[in-house]
């Protein structure tokens, strides 16, 4: 009789938190659920804001087509057509096929003349520009500014930035050799040695667990970045202590202090520069369709991502990019043949200069 | 040949500090821009650091050269300018070939600081220890330095040689370009007289061409 009495009680008191826990989390839930419908209503709001200014802004202006680029501009002397004629061919052979996509993404660009003080109406889409802008400087606008659509969350946040079209290759990849050879981490020095592995490390394709370890493997490394990189954000507050400990030379404080730092915030052995040259090698060895294999599947690593775009393995990549930043190694600082030619002969020339001196003159 | 030995000796009696002076800076500046890339706990990392230095030290072998062709030009014609030339005009050469003797005493006196630069890089070079894929330009340093001397040389001793009628010309040109440069500044013209100049002298086929680019004894 107690038993059958107390056993249910006790039960009904033993469970009263777990309904107050799950009061909790229905609460959280309903909280959420009305965090997304507004975040939802916000986004279509803006949605909608962006298509009317897009109206405001390409009505009554002229479209300019070349290849599949569209340019919606107003009457000016800016030669977009020329430009665009120029442009095109260097982003279709990044974009391959998916170039094709840009013609449902114009460009928006307003010609202003730079002399006039006039107020003008305010677009919160597209660039506005001077509209006495030459050939080059217009050229350069549409290569940088192509509306492409941004890439997914994973190859955006590994690039570090848009991938855009190679202005100048040449130097692009002049930067990187001289980024192999100076940034301040083993993984990139083995890299410049010719070992692919490390390659594959400095450039955040292999394995992402113990990016600290792989990338600064050295006590030397940890505490240059520390003592250099991040001398202003450590030197605070908690961090002063362990922060002076690493600088003295204490690893594990150095050690310590970077792994504290937020996710992507450790700094890459080797810059966006590196990795979006990787990418372009990617797609060029990967022909027209390159681009869209390397969007097809965001759930997928980087590495086999941009394995898949170019069609032979990620070590093959890796390896066709090493020697070609090799390849592009800057011009020694050694004076050519004429420049010494030419300092001989104004040596000639200024020697005449102090022998047909009005001095000596009779 | 005596001539010449007897020009030498007293532009040597003249120069001689300069060129003494001149000659342990030109040797020691190698050095002192790898300071350090020999020191075993440098490892291999610090390729940035080393370049960083040994472009700072580099921006002082354009000031030796420019410094020593001046006061090397200056002081071979100063005491025949003291002395209102008596001294050469009574010795059995013709004036030119009396020029040609003192250019040529001055750039063999010269020859000591080029020699100097050029064994402090070897040695500088040698004995550092430089990260893989930076390499080390001693002859090409040297060589750069040498011209940039004896262009020095030639043009103030081309200057000193001349009367302050020349000197009056050539400061009367300089400034009718600043006063041009003024006025079209003034007037809103598009003319940039000094940037032009600057083209000319510094870059391509400019005589002080050999002076810019990069005075770097290790590279990539």
């Amino acid at each position: 009789m107690f038993r059958r009495f107390w056993l249910p009680l006790l039960l009904g008191v033993l469970a009263s938190p777990l309904r107050g826990q799950d009061t909790l989390v229905d609460r959280l839930r309903i909280r959420a659920d009305s965090l997304l419908r507004t975040w939802q209503q916000a986004v279509t709001i803006a949605n909608l804001a962006d298509s009317l200014e897009r109206e405001r802004a390409t009505s009554g202006r002229d479209t300019i087509a070349v290849g599949a680029l569209r340019i919606i501009t107003n009457p000016s002397p800016l030669p977009l057509r020329q430009a665009a004629a120029l442009a095109w061919p260097a982003i279709e052979s990044l974009y391959g096929s998916a170039a094709a996509d840009l013609a449902e993404r114009p460009y928006l660009i307003r010609a202003a003349d730079p002399d006039s003080s006039a107020r003008r109406v305010v677009l919160h889409v597209g660039v506005e520009v001077p509209w006495d802008l030459d050939l080059r400087a217009t050229t350069m606008l549409l290569l940088t500014t192509v509306p492409v659509a941004p890439p997914d969350r994973p190859l955006g946040e590994w690039l570090t930035g848009g991938l855009r079209p190679a202005i100048h290759p040449r130097e692009d990849r002049t930067a990187v050799y001289l980024e192999l050879v100076t940034a301040p981490s083993q993984a990139t020095r083995g890299c410049f040695l010719g070992d692919i592995a490390r390659c594959i490390d400095a450039l955040g394709l292999g394995d992402t667990a113990h990016l600290l370890e792989r990338w600064y493997p050295s006590a030397a490394e940890r505490r240059a970045i520390v003592s250099q990189s991040f001398a202003d954000f450590f030197n605070h507050g908690d961090n002063v202590q362990p922060f002076r400990e690493c600088v003295a030379g204490r690893d594990t404080s150095c050690t310590a202090l970077l792994r504290s730092l937020p996710p992507g915030a450790l700094p890459k052995p080797l810059t966006e520069a590196a990795r979006v040259s990787l990418v372009r090698d990617a797609l060029r060895l990967g022909g027209r369709d390159a681009y869209r294999r390397l969007l097809r599947d965001p759930e997928t690593a980087i590495g086999d991502r941009l394995a898949q775009a170019a069609g032979v393995g990620v070590d093959s990549l890796v390896a066709g990019w090493r020697n070609a930043a090799l390849a592009a190694r800057p011009a020694p600082v050694a004076l050519p043949w004429w420049a010494i030619g030419v300092a001989v002969g104004w040596v000639t020339v200024f020697a005449g200069c102090g022998l047909s001196s009005s001095r000596w003159r009779a | 040949m005596a001539m010449f030995k007897a020009l030498l000796y007293s532009q040597w009696k003249w120069a001689r500090i300069i060129i003494v002076l001149g000659t342990l800076a030109g040797f020691a500046l190698p050095a002192l821009s790898l300071q350090g890339a020999a020191r075993a706990d440098r490892g291999a990392l610090q390729a940035q650091d080393l370049l960083h230095a040994v472009q700072s030290w580099g921006t002082l072998y354009p000031l030796l050269a420019a410094a020593l062709g001046l006061l090397v030009a200056i002081t071979t014609w100063a005491p025949d300018h003291r002395g209102r030339h008596v001294q050469a005009l009574t010795l059995p050469v013709p004036r030119w070939r009396y020029v040609l003797l003192r250019f040529a005493a001055g750039m063999t006196l010269l020859a000591a600081p080029i020699l100097a630069v050029l064994m402090g890089a070897v040695l500088a070079a040698v004995t550092a220890t430089i990260p893989a894929g930076l390499q080390a330009y001693p002859f090409a340093l040297a060589m750069r330095f040498a011209l940039a001397v004896l262009i020095a040389y030639a043009v103030f001793f081309a200057i000193s040689a001349g009367t302050a009628r020349t000197a009056g010309i050539i400061l009367g040109a300089i400034a009718t370009v600043v006063v041009v440069q003024l006025v079209a500044g003034i007037a809103n013209l598009q003319l940039d007289l000094v940037s032009t100049m600057q083209v000319v002298l510094l870059h391509g086929l400019g005589p002080l061409a050999v002076f810019t680019g990069r005075w770097m004894l290790v590279d990539v």
